[in-house]
């Protein structure tokens, strides 16, 4: 008979989640639910009357962690609108400041996966904090990654975490010749760590998915050679940035997207029925507590040709570069691999950037009602702005965030797997959870409610 | 021909340096009216010239992932945090507080690694002091944009102190942001011995 446990919080990521899980009496997941616990915001409502300049700037405060990505997409949404295109060395600027704050963010990802890994040939987790070798090298390695990652980012971007430097219509300034040859040197040194610190990652990675039992919380459990494989189809619109038109990226097409309730797609209410205090970090729901998914989860459902589809790094990879490793396993590679491509990436950016090239448009319209879309390639996945500007006022706008897709992809990937290692699968996500909640919702006629509200 | 209504933000005055030894760091969310403190505060010491060894930064939500998990305590001596916080004072207070004053879950890093604090980890090797600011209205987790009068009010006496702390005498600046303070009627609120 099946049993019902609860991991909440799930953590070792950005914001708040749970993860609800009907097991069987072996403990392996018959259905799973992940969802986020984070109240829905309402960014769309303060968006409206606002102008084009100001939106992006609100929507980059949304998230803690991918503030570049929704000021980049929320600005290129914008753009997309009133018609404007924006010369050629701004845009070599916003890919610099994107590839920096990717390579960031898998150095930082790496300090969340690393506890789960043993070190090669031992019986001895990882620790990332710790003083003793190998580790201490490792870490230096993540740290020092991530400092070239955010200095880049912050010299072509202006500040590092809220960049000030995009804007509508380009870049407000163009960095100097000598910071051009900074940024060079800075990312021949990231590449050169960052084909170290892959190598290492996928050793560690393969050694853990390769054995038979891997433990969680002092207990041995059996590690399925399936993990976290699903069969729901992947979406990614660049190899490494992003696009806001559908002549250049036939990969993403908003009509054929569609949002469900979180209703019609989570369980009901239950009762939890299955309890294991020596879970980490300070074990699983109380026995006897109610869950109800369908109701607790902030998140509606995206769905790409009617069903859930994953996005991120091996997305990616996939839809370019021909990648075809499945589960937790080959969506861990995936990031890892993307580290180097990240900075031969920045190197070929930086080596078209002319210093002395115009960063604004000659003409920037004030805009006629015209929807406007922008997908960026966040660290995490597929970010979509959407918005309407007329007369320089936005009229509408709405954020499809990159783990608002994964929650639905990862549920179903959860299946197959012991219970215990459901977080493994999640993690494989790097999830970003608050800012996953903004919900659009159709009615009976598919269209968008809240378009309907503002038209 | 530039869209008139939009001005260049100020330069970033050390764009290849990440961090310096003495670092200051505005956090929270003007996306939750008074929690836009730290954001203002940032805003208006973008405006003064401050030596070299001093780097503002606004770190909206991003503090433990992109500040406090990266600061090198080699090169980073001294850390000021500006935000809110609840000490029960009346709205615009200000104080200054510790790590160890902080309650659990204080700036736990939304990664939640080992679920321990991202500032415990460096306190002992740099010196951190948090500057809250007794909020008036937070509107958490609706979005809401605009400080409360008080807490606009903080502003100058709040950039005082950490001008101060940092050893920056800004003469006729600091006197003006006093006097400015006091015209708005924040310098008695933030007078008493438990508040600086």
């Amino acid at each position: 008979m099946s049993k019902v446990v609860e991991i909440s919080p799930t953590t070792r990521h950005e914001g708040h989640s749970k993860l609800v899980l009907k097991v069987n009496d072996a403990g392996i997941i018959e259905t799973g639910n992940w969802c986020s616990i984070t109240p829905v915001r309402g960014v769309e409502k303060l968006a409206v009357g606002k102008t084009p300049e100001q939106v992006p700037k609100i929507a980059s405060r949304v998230c803690g962690i991918c503030p570049v990505a929704h000021c980049l997409a929320g600005i290129e949404a914008m753009e997309a609108s009133i018609k404007c295109e924006i010369p050629k060395d701004a845009q070599m600027l916003r890919h610099i400041v994107q590839l920096g704050n990717r390579a960031h963010s898998i150095a930082l990802h790496n300090i969340l996966l690393l506890p789960d890994y043993y070190i090669p040939g031992t019986e001895v987790k990882i620790n990332p904090f710790t003083a003793e070798e190998p580790v201490r090298t490792v870490a230096k390695r993540i740290q020092r990654i991530r400092e070239i990652g955010q200095t880049i980012c912050q010299i072509a971007g202006g500040e590092a975490i809220h960049p000030s430097n995009p804007r509508i219509g380009g870049m407000y300034r163009n960095c100097s010749a000598q910071a051009k040859t900074k940024m060079y040197d800075l990312a021949k040194e990231g590449l050169t760590l960052a084909h170290a610190q892959s190598e290492f990652m996928i050793a560690v990675i393969r050694n853990y998915h390769n054995r038979d039992f891997v433990d969680v919380g002092g207990k041995k459990i059996p590690m399925p050679k399936t993990l976290g494989f699903h069969n729901q189809g992947y979406l990614a619109t660049h190899a490494f940035y992003g696009s806001s038109s559908m002549d250049e990226c036939p990969s993403w097409d908003i009509n054929r997207f569609k949002e469900a309730r979180p209703f019609d797609w989570y369980m009901g209410e239950m009762e939890v029925s299955l309890e294991d205090g020596s879970y980490p970090v300070g074990g699983t729901t109380k026995m006897g507590t109610k869950t109800n998914p369908q109701m607790e989860a902030c998140t509606g459902i995206p769905m790409y040709d009617g069903q859930p589809v994953e996005v991120g790094p091996r997305a990616r990879l996939v839809t370019y570069k021909n990648y075809d490793e499945k589960g937790t396993c080959g969506q861990n590679i995936a990031r890892q691999m993307e580290y180097q491509d990240c900075f031969y990436e920045m190197l070929d950016c930086i080596d078209a950037l002319n210093p002395a090239g115009k960063v604004i448009a000659d003409y920037i319209p004030d805009g006629d009602g015209s929807l406007g879309w922008a997908s960026n390639e966040a660290p995490r996945g597929t970010d979509v702005h959407i918005t309407r500007v007329k007369d320089w006022k936005v009229q509408y706008y709405s954020m499809l965030v990159p783990t608002t897709w994964n929650f639905a992809t990862c549920s179903k990937a959860l299946t197959g797997a012991p219970w215990q290692l459901a977080e493994v699968i999640m993690r494989g996500y790097d999830p970003c959870v608050s800012c996953a909640t903004h919900m659009i919702v159709l009615d009976e006629e598919n269209k968008l409610v809240a378009q309907k509200l503002i038209q | 021909m530039s869209h008139p209504e939009i001005s260049p933000p100020p330069e970033n005055k050390h764009p290849e340096t990440l961090f310096t030894e003495i670092v200051i760091v505005g956090c929270g969310n003007p996306l939750f009216t008074d929690d836009g403190f730290g954001k203002s505060v940032f805003e208006e010491m973008q405006k003064l010239t401050l030596p070299d060894n001093v780097k503002i930064i606004d770190a909206g939500l991003g503090g433990p992932h992109f500040i406090f998990t990266l600061l090198d305590p080699e090169v980073t001596k001294k850390l000021v945090i500006v935000d809110i916080a609840d000490f029960g004072a009346k709205p615009g207070s200000i104080t200054k507080l510790r790590v160890e004053d902080l309650p659990p879950g204080s700036y736990r890093d939304a990664h939640s690694w080992d679920l321990a604090e991202p500032l415990l980890r460096i306190k002992d090797r740099i010196d951190v002091t948090i500057i809250g600011c007794q909020p008036a209205r937070v509107t958490a987790p609706e979005f809401e944009e605009g400080l409360s009068e008080e807490i606009q009010n903080a502003i100058p006496k709040t950039i005082q102190v950490i001008l101060e702390m940092i050893g920056v005498d800004y003469g006729t600046t600091i006197k003006y942001l006093q006097e400015e303070g006091r015209q708005r009627g924040t310098a008695k609120s933030c007078g008493s011995p438990e508040t600086s």
